[in-house]
């Protein structure tokens, strides 16, 4: 039962998929992307131009009411500060909640989190439907062990896409970044896929190695980081192809309308917006690989002893600390630590991967 | 760009995990290394080769430390870690496992010995690795310690003066109040500082400041790693690992006779030892035996009794794989297991000249087949020696070889080959017993069949005989003392608590300023930035804190089309003549470093 579910989970994100993919095609944004990227240009000139001009942390774009800017489809401070509100005033051409809002800007939020436009809408309700239905495959496969149902690379990969699709949600809701359903959906999808066909194990029980209580704690950290990891790197991608395609509009080479990533609001808020998710994730990893150090300690004699996967958790983590540092270092913003976020991922995804399959050490419990 | 410059004699960069700015002006990299490398070269402390003006050692020295202390400096570092542990994931180490290392000295001849001239088989304790993460703290420590000193010492100063156009700040507006300035201004900071910011009021105008603990997790999280290696140190220093295989019904004692493996930390002697000693009562296994995980093994445990000391009280302990046991300050953990099958050997002569179990050492672990080796080097007239398998379930695969198809001994046999001849242990050279060497020894005629418990081989020529008798199993141990351990531990949580504080608390400044406006009012302007908005929502709290000082101050909104303007407050930013000090401020804004105290010296003082 618990594959079947699983099964229909993966239908129902890759239908979901497909309603966002029509969202992109025939929603209201094809229509503010025109209007969009006039302003745009205009405010990349006057960047370069005052190029002494200090950091205006998301206000690089000035907010003209009548227009749909890409505020209005990324609401960074959720609760709606002026720049939400103001956002918000433009809301859609779809969605005719007037200028009046502006006015009002300083007593809280005036539109709503739930997105606009009916493919999304359908889409977002697939997401949550397909992620109902995975939770409940990892829940029967749970009770069906008696156990945490984490306990092979099978069982992994099944809760990491979970976690990554949760934070799809909740960055939604929260940061109303809907845009990024289709692009998280997709390495979802492939890796269940994957994950299903080829690697799949039965039920089964856990090693003794791994019957200890830290389990709930250690793997649980990681999962949740890694889910957290995977959403920041499909924004980092999207961050470096729109950051592409406004300099090629900008010197001219092609259109600003049209296509998808018109659609997609600036880079600057989606480097935010990937920021962001990092600054939660690099904790949860941290406070994650203590974890497995205080389990190791317990089960295997030493709380370090660099174990292939223990070294690829710490390289991991040590490439991460290193895009934060370059966040903080003058010309180190921007696409380089986009590259080094990427390049961070890579580590996570080889230690996920790699050094489970090709790799003998400890940590070997792939199952497979 | 001179006002980037401005207030920046110190750090061209900082370490500040969580950085400052939440965006940037600019995605591309290329517009800024121009600007990186004018920072930097501000940094050395105004000297430049570009002036012409010489160095001089302790110019260079200061210039040398100035690059180690830098982000960039950091940032390469980390990437160095990262790679140089890369090697040391990949190849095998002989701390970990040094049978694999011997296979790969087997596999790769040429390659090996090249490799361990690099340190590649003990990445982690090479001299280039060390030296790599040494520079790290370094670094580290260069940077934080000033910083932490320069905090401590200025947590108590107040904030900077409020700039003259607080339209200009990154969030602003402005209201109308029908209170005088004055007033407006008093109950303006009495709100904040019931908000529980640090405010400072002047001629006109009030200033407020919160978020300082967003510098203490930070520095906190940094001298928590420095602590983190400190603990190492001391672990490697005063701390020992062992290793015992221990077979059932027999005892050892914690001494450096006694363990198999021995590795002490550099002062650790013999006389530091714990003096305890554990016999294993006996030794069970229990694996899955129906299903497709047939044979995974489901539950360990060894029974133990224990004394602290040299005739101390005798306790038992079930000792499992995640329940180690803890003596004398000393962790005893569970690491494998295996079969020692038990063989009588009689001699030529007639003589019982060996009868104990032998430990076998699994060659894999689905079904346990064991490989070791007899010697019996008291044995006349010949010196006797056997090596083999042991297999816990026996059968005969279709190719016509023996495997063992599951880990419990159901169905337990011994296939040996027979030698006679000289061990070599009479050579003063020091032999695996694990190993057989057979140079100097013959392969007796034996005809093969596997033997089940009470069997016997006669060896030919009246060598002797040899009697399978029964099996044992035996447990690992791993036995390891580390009085860094807890330090370590105290500094992981530390550095996690000060990365969690930095990332939620954010520095943030807010300017109050009141003229008198018509009809005997006032006209508010309220702006505020953030040095360090790293989990954003800043313009929230700004609305909110906006709305609050309204109601307080008793205002109404000056209008739609100002606030709109003050809200975003972009208007003067692309280009304009600015006062001094606003562009300090907004400067500081900008900047890489979180470098409070440098900005504050460095602003003036005109009003």
């Amino acid at each position: 039962m618990s594959n079947a579910t699983l099964v229909s989970a993966i239908v129902l994100y890759a239908v979901a998929m497909l309603a966002y993919a029509c969202d992109f095609a025939f929603g209201r944004r094809s229509s503010a992307a025109a209007a969009r990227s006039k302003p745009e240009r205009v405010a990349t000139v006057a960047l370069v131009g005052a190029a002494a001009g200090p950091d205006l942390s998301g206000h690089a774009f000035p907010a003209d009411p009548a227009d749909p800017s890409e505020l209005a489809d990324l609401d960074l401070d959720a609760v709606g500060g002026p720049s939400g509100s103001a956002g918000s005033a433009a809301a859609g051409s779809g969605s005719g909640q007037g200028a009046g809002v502006a006015a009002g800007a300083l007593q809280g939020r005036a539109r709503s989190r739930w997105p606009e436009g009916v493919w999304v809408r359908a889409a977002f309700a697939l997401t949550c439907a397909g992620l109902a239905l995975q939770l409940f495959a990892i829940a029967t496969r749970g009770i069906a062990e008696h156990r945490v149902p984490w306990g092979n690379m099978y069982e992994f990969i099944a809760a990491i896409t979970c976690a990554a699709v949760i934070v799809l949600v909740l960055a939604s809701v929260r940061f109303r970044a809907y845009f990024t359903g289709l692009f998280v959906l997709l390495p979802v999808v492939l890796a269940l896929a994957v994950d299903v066909v080829v690697i799949y194990t039965p039920v089964g029980a856990l090693v003794p190695a791994l019957q200890s209580y830290w389990i709930a704690i250690h793997v649980t950290g990681m999962i949740i980081a890694i889910g957290m990891y995977v959403f920041g790197a499909v924004v980092t991608v999207l961050y470096l192809l729109v950051a592409r395609h406004e300099r090629r509009v900008a010197a001219g080479e092609i259109p600003a309308a049209g296509g998808v990533l018109a659609q997609l609001p600036g880079s600057t808020l989606l480097d935010r917006l990937s920021y962001r998710t990092i600054l939660f994730a690099f904790p949860a990893w941290t406070f994650a690989v203590i974890a497995g150090a205080i389990w190791a300690d317990h089960a295997w004699g030493r709380y370090w002893g660099w174990d292939p996967k223990e070294t690829w958790s710490f390289i991991t983590w040590l490439v991460y600390a290193a895009y934060l540092h370059a966040r903080a270092t003058a010309g180190w913003r921007g696409r380089r630590a986009a590259y080094i976020q990427l390049f961070g991922f890579a580590c996570l995804m080889f230690n996920l991967v790699g050094v489970n399959l090709w790799i003998t050490g400890l940590h070997s419990y792939a199952g497979l | 760009m001179t006002l980037r410059l401005a207030g920046r004699q110190g750090r061209a960069d900082a370490p500040a995990p969580s950085a400052d700015q939440a965006g940037q002006a600019d995605p591309d990299g290329p517009a800024d290394p121009g600007q990186a490398g004018r920072v930097s070269r501000a940094g050395h402390g105004g000297q430049g080769v570009k002036g012409g003006v010489p160095f001089g050692l302790g110019g260079w020295l200061r210039w040398g430390w100035r690059q180690l202390t830098s982000m960039r400096t950091a940032l390469v570092l980390l990437f160095l870690l990262a790679l140089a542990s890369i090697p040391g994931s990949v190849l095998p180490q002989e701390g970990i496992d040094p049978a694999a290392v011997s296979q790969y000295y087997a596999a790769h001849p040429a390659l090996a010995p090249l490799l361990a001239r690099l340190s590649g088989f003990d990445v982690f304790g090479a001299p280039w690795f060390a030296a790599i993460y040494l520079l790290l703290f370094t670094s580290l420590a260069g940077c934080v310690l000033p910083r932490a000193y320069r905090m401590a010492r200025s947590a108590r100063q107040p904030p900077p003066k409020a700039p003259r156009h607080i339209g200009r700040l990154p969030q602003a507006t402005s209201f109308a109040a029908p209170a005088a300035p004055d007033q407006a201004l008093g109950s303006a900071a009495g709100f904040l500082t019931k908000r529980r910011f640090r405010v400072r009021t002047g001629e006109g105008w009030v200033s407020a400041e919160k978020g300082y603990l967003h510098e203490v997790g930070n520095l906190l999280f940094h001298v928590a790693l420095l602590g983190l290696l400190a603990s190492v140190a001391l672990g490697g220093l005063f701390g020992y690992k062992a290793n015992k295989l221990l077979v059932e019904h027999q005892t050892f004692a914690n001494t450096p006779a006694g363990l198999d493996v021995f590795r002490p930390g550099r002062l650790v002697t013999a006389t530091d030892l714990q003096p305890f000693s554990i016999t294993l009562r006996s030794f069970s296994a229990r694996y899955v035996e129906t299903g497709p995980q047939r044979g995974q093994p489901l539950e360990y445990n060894a029974r133990l009794s224990y004394s602290a000391s040299y005739g101390g009280r005798l306790r038992s302990y079930d000792l499992q794989v995640n329940h180690p046991l803890n003596v004398d300050g000393v962790q005893v953990f569970l690491i494998g297991h295996g079969y020692a099958p038990e063989f009588k050997v009689t001699d030529g002569t007639g003589r019982v000249v060996f009868d104990q179990p032998v430990p076998f050492i699994p060659l894999e672990q689905s079904g346990l087949t064991s490989a070791g080796v007899i010697k019996v080097p008291g044995a006349s007239p010949r010196e006797l020696g056997f090596a083999g398998v042991f297999l816990p379930t026996e059968v005969v695969t279709p190719a016509g070889t023996l495997a063992s198809v599951f880990p419990a001994a159901w169905i337990p046999r011994v296939s040996l080959v027979s030698y006679a001849g000289n061990l070599g242990m009479n050579g003063g050279q020091p032999q695996s017993v694990y190993s057989l060497d057979t140079r100097h020894m013959h392969q007796l005629d034996v005809a093969p069949r596997p033997l089940a418990p009470g069997q016997s081989i006669v060896l030919p020529h009246g060598l002797g005989t040899l009697t399978f008798t029964g099996y044992v199993q035996w447990a690992s141990l791993a036995i390891t003392y580390d009085p860094g351990q807890m330090p370590a531990l105290i500094s992981a949580l530390t550095a996690l608590a000060g990365l969690i504080l930095s990332f939620l608390v954010r520095r943030r400044r807010l300017f109050v300023r009141a003229v008198a406006g018509d009809a005997g009012g006032a006209v508010v302007e309220f702006g505020g930035l953030t040095r360090s908005d790293a989990a954003g929502g800043f313009e929230a709290e700004f609305a909110e804190l906006a709305g609050e000082i309204m109601q307080t101050v008793g205002g109404f909104p000056a209008g739609a089309g100002q606030a709109a303007a003050g809200q975003v407050g972009d208007g003067g930013h692309a280009g304009g003549a600015a006062s001094a000090d606003d562009e300090v401020v907004l400067a500081e804004q900008e900047a890489a470093s979180d470098d409070d105290q440098v900005a504050l010296a460095g602003q003036r003082e005109s009003e």
